[in-house]
């Protein structure tokens, strides 16, 4: 064989080989054993952390509101809807008494107009079908401008739970 | 084919492994090609398979999703990075679209639109459709990126190179860079919480039941039926990504 | 990252109509107009180079050293600025471990790689084995020992051997004809292959960025004979850059003509995008599309190139506009790969908005980092010619004969 055609044969295949063996070192412990990936990815994206605790976490503790709400046209909504992420307060809030409770385990409490108006500002895109009875047929809508702003025998501004319980609207 | 191994003789020896190597040199040069084949067959995982079902109907444009998405997964605040968000469309009745989502809808919608202009108008959730062909995983240059065998399309952050190819192939714009990652982001169908027997961020906190997901290898699941009974369209069926979610009342404007 | 979500408020209030949320920024940015740009280079000045050797087309012998050495140099930095702009540069070498074979750009690497290991390099070699040898012999010092290990140490340079290696190379040659092709081929491909895209998903998108490739090729090359020449204070062979002339008329053509193909296509069938691309492309794209791409680039080089065919003028005059036509020709194919590149992302794949495009002068992907990774090439090239130079080799004729 000629020497220059032996010299490369030498060069490509040391380059072939460090490419054959890197890539058994590189290549990470779990690649391909469900598919073109790393399987390990799959468990690593399920130890994220938890936020949301679902309405059965809330309802063991507040079990009057529970029932109140049930009969209420809010009956189906997730407490978390309105009182934000509560995955931290389910799980530390049982080591505290009520007045205790450090406010970074307090819940939102929502009591602003705007809070409301969020699902029943008036909103041509809003007039949905909801339930199949006909009572029952439309998210309700108000302008939270105009809506009562003010107590027309005192004056004093109101908020939409002044005169709505939130939980049995 | 029974081998004596007393009579083998190197002939045979040399005429059988001329094939095995020559075989495997063959068929390894076809192997590239199996790369093209990638978006022809429909998959389909043997057991579950989840799909999604979102009622437009139904939805009121509340934008809790998209917020309770971006905390539940820590997803960046600005306004650019959203795996769940909300669009307002209003169609005028002069024929004119207009279609808005405000910080994902996030803060909520105001109509700008005055009513007597308003031919129709509706909310329109979006999320990842979590196709089953993908042409986010079809072009991912390193595999960092994936469906599992349950159907979902997942981000192997710690191996994506942030080539950013995916987020140029998702047709819905369901991808992101995370600039303080240097890694693409995406909606992982909260499979967090779905391993603890728990609905997904977007779909626990839904006020209007809007969105449905389930077992789509099993016909008694809820996306099963949410299927039956509704007349159920995807977005861009055109592109032929195999989308897993399904729109009910899904106007023609969307897209 | 401060300064990019500033720089993304600030594309927010630019942004029209409708985007996705997700798509105010723009994925991809100069760094990948580069890109395919700067491959572009390397397969058109192999091609040229080819022409010499394969084609048989001997009035071209001149420029023969020079443009292979143009095709090396560029084709060293051509991942560059596409590993540069990956969120996580030091993983790129994933791609070569794990190549997702689905993926256009996982099997880019391995073209690449075949490309520079067994075409460029391989031809370079074989090509100037001898000389290093015989350079080796008159040098000293480090010079010499590059030369040597250069040339892996081998020492035949009967005449025997040096046959061998005019027709191996010859033959590599002939398989980097096609590869070449296929290397910038696949490179459109890369952004013809993405259906979510109207403005890129055509068909015609690999060829279009072949023939773009070649022309922009031989302009540079053009361009760096001419200016090496300079350098040397040799006298320009005419009849040779005639001939380039020639060629870079006929293949801009077919290039113009493509292009033209795939936007009648475009507005033929008029499909859903038809919409948004008309109003991107005579809004946001079109300085860039008609002044910098159709008018520069184009049809002002077609038209000298053209007239050129049938009527020469003088030597002086010839001189000067194969000086600036090439020029031209470049900035005109670098803006095709920014109408691609830039011009897919700026509307939405929601077809109702457009986002916009800001660029800073710093940063990792600022205009300094893209105008550095044009430098950094013609740096290797100037190396290039200083350790190998083309006009230096000795014997022509052997080489002649063998093939």
């Amino acid at each position: 064989m000629p020497q220059q055609i032996k010299r490369l044969i030498v060069a490509f295949a040391f380059f072939i080989l460090l490419f054959l063996v890197l890539r058994q070192v590189l290549k990470p412990s779990s690649f391909g054993d469900l598919g073109h990936y790393r399987a390990d990815a799959i468990q690593e994206n399920i130890d994220s952390e938890l936020h949301y605790a679902g309405i059965d976490n809330c309802s063991k503790c507040h079990e009057d509101i529970h029932m109140d709400k049930a009969i209420g046209f809010h009956a189906n909504l997730n407490c978390e809807v309105c009182h934000g992420p509560g995955m931290k307060h389910v799980l530390y809030a049982g080591n505290f008494t009520d007045r205790q409770l450090p406010d970074s385990l307090l819940l939102y409490k929502p009591v602003g107009r705007s809070d409301c108006a969020v699902c029943h500002q008036v909103n041509a895109a809003r007039i949905k079908i909801l339930f199949d009875t006909i009572d029952n047929s439309m998210i309700r809508q108000i302008d939270a401008m105009t809506h009562n702003p003010v107590n027309k025998r005192t004056n004093e501004k109101l908020n939409c739970i002044d005169c709505h319980n939130p939980h049995q609207p | 084919m029974k081998i004596d191994k007393t009579k083998l003789s190197r002939r045979d020896f040399f005429k059988a492994g001329t094939i095995i190597v020559g075989g495997i040199a063959v068929s390894s040069t076809f192997i590239p090609f199996d790369g093209l084949l990638f978006a022809i067959e429909r998959p389909k995982g043997k057991g579950k398979w989840y799909g999604i079902g979102i009622d437009i109907n139904k939805c009121i444009g509340c934008g809790k999703c998209a917020k309770a998405c971006k905390i539940e997964n820590n997803v960046l605040d600005e306004p650019f990075y959203f795996r769940s968000w909300v669009e307002q469309y209003t169609i005028k009745m002069d024929g004119s679209i207009l279609v808005e989502s405000p910080n994902g809808g996030i803060d909520g919608f105001k109509q700008s639109v005055p009513d007597e202009e308003i031919f129709k108008s509706f909310f329109v959730p979006k999320m990842c459709n979590h196709c089953a062909k993908s042409p986010c995983v079809q072009v991912c240059p390193v595999g960092a990126t994936f469906e599992t065998p349950e159907g979902i399309v997942l981000v192997d952050e710690t191996y994506c190179i942030g080539c950013r190819y995916c987020v140029q192939a998702c047709p819905y714009g369901c991808r992101y860079i995370d600039p303080g990652k240097g890694t693409v982001d995406k909606c992982t169908l909260c499979i967090h919480r779905l391993d603890k027997g728990m609905q997904p961020a977007c779909f626990e906190i839904c006020p209007t039941e809007a969105r449905i997901f389930g077992d789509l290898n099993d016909p008694k699941s809820k996306v099963n039926e949410f299927l039956k009974n509704h007349t159920c369209m995807v977005i861009k069926p055109h592109l032929n990504t195999d989308s897993k979610l399904f729109y009910n009342a899904l106007s023609s404007e969307v897209r | 990252m401060e300064q990019h979500i500033q720089n993304l408020y600030e594309v927010l209030s630019q942004v029209e109509g409708f985007v996705y949320p997700n798509e105010i920024e723009l994925n991809w940015s100069i760094l990948i107009v580069l890109y395919p740009f700067i491959t572009g280079l390397v397969a058109g000045a192999f091609i040229l180079a080819s022409l010499e050797r394969i084609f048989k087309v001997r009035i071209l012998k001149p420029t023969y050293g020079i443009a292979l050495l143009t095709a090396l140099s560029f084709m060293l930095v051509a991942t560059m600025p596409l590993i540069s702009h990956l969120g996580k540069p030091f993983r790129a070498y994933e791609i070569m471990i794990t190549p997702h074979l689905s993926s256009a750009m996982a099997i880019f690497g391995f073209v690449y790689l075949w490309y520079l290991m067994v075409v460029l390099l391989l031809e370079i070699w074989f090509d100037y084995r001898r000389d290093m040898i015989l350079w080796a012999n008159e040098s000293k010092g480090v010079k010499r020992f590059l030369y040597r290990a250069l040339s892996l140490w081998t020492t035949d340079i009967s005449p025997k051997a040096i046959a061998l290696d005019n027709k191996i190379g010859y033959i590599v040659t002939v398989i980097g004809v096609p590869s070449a092709f296929l290397l910038h081929g696949y490179v459109g491909f890369i952004f013809g292959s993405i259906k979510a895209n109207p403005w890129w998903s055509t068909v015609l998108m690999p060829i279009i960025f072949l023939f773009s490739a070649i022309v922009s090729g031989i302009a540079l090359v053009m361009l760096i004979y001419i200016i090496v020449s300079k350098v040397r204070k040799v006298k320009l062979n005419m009849a040779c850059l005639d001939m380039i002339a020639m060629y870079l008329f006929y293949i801009l053509l077919i290039d113009f003509v493509l292009e033209g193909l795939d936007q009648i296509h475009r507005i033929y069938e008029a499909e859903e995008s038809f919409e948004v691309l008309h109003k991107l492309v005579f809004g946001k794209l079109f300085f860039t599309l008609f002044i910098m791409q159709g008018l520069l680039g184009t049809i002002v080089p077609l038209i000298t190139l053209g007239i050129f065919q049938f009527y020469k003028p003088k030597e002086n005059i010839r001189k000067v506009i194969y000086l600036i036509v090439p020029v031209l020709i470049l900035i005109g194919v670098f803006f095709m790969r920014w109408n691609v590149v830039i011009g897919g992302q700026l509307f939405s794949k929601s077809f109702y908005g457009y986002t916009s495009f800001k660029i800073g002068l710093i940063g990792p992907e600022g205009y300094l980092m893209a105008a550095f990774w044009l430098i950094v090439p013609l740096l290797i090239l100037a190396f290039l010619l200083w350790l190998l130079p083309p006009w230096k080799k000795k014997d022509e004729q052997s080489e002649i004969q063998s093939a």
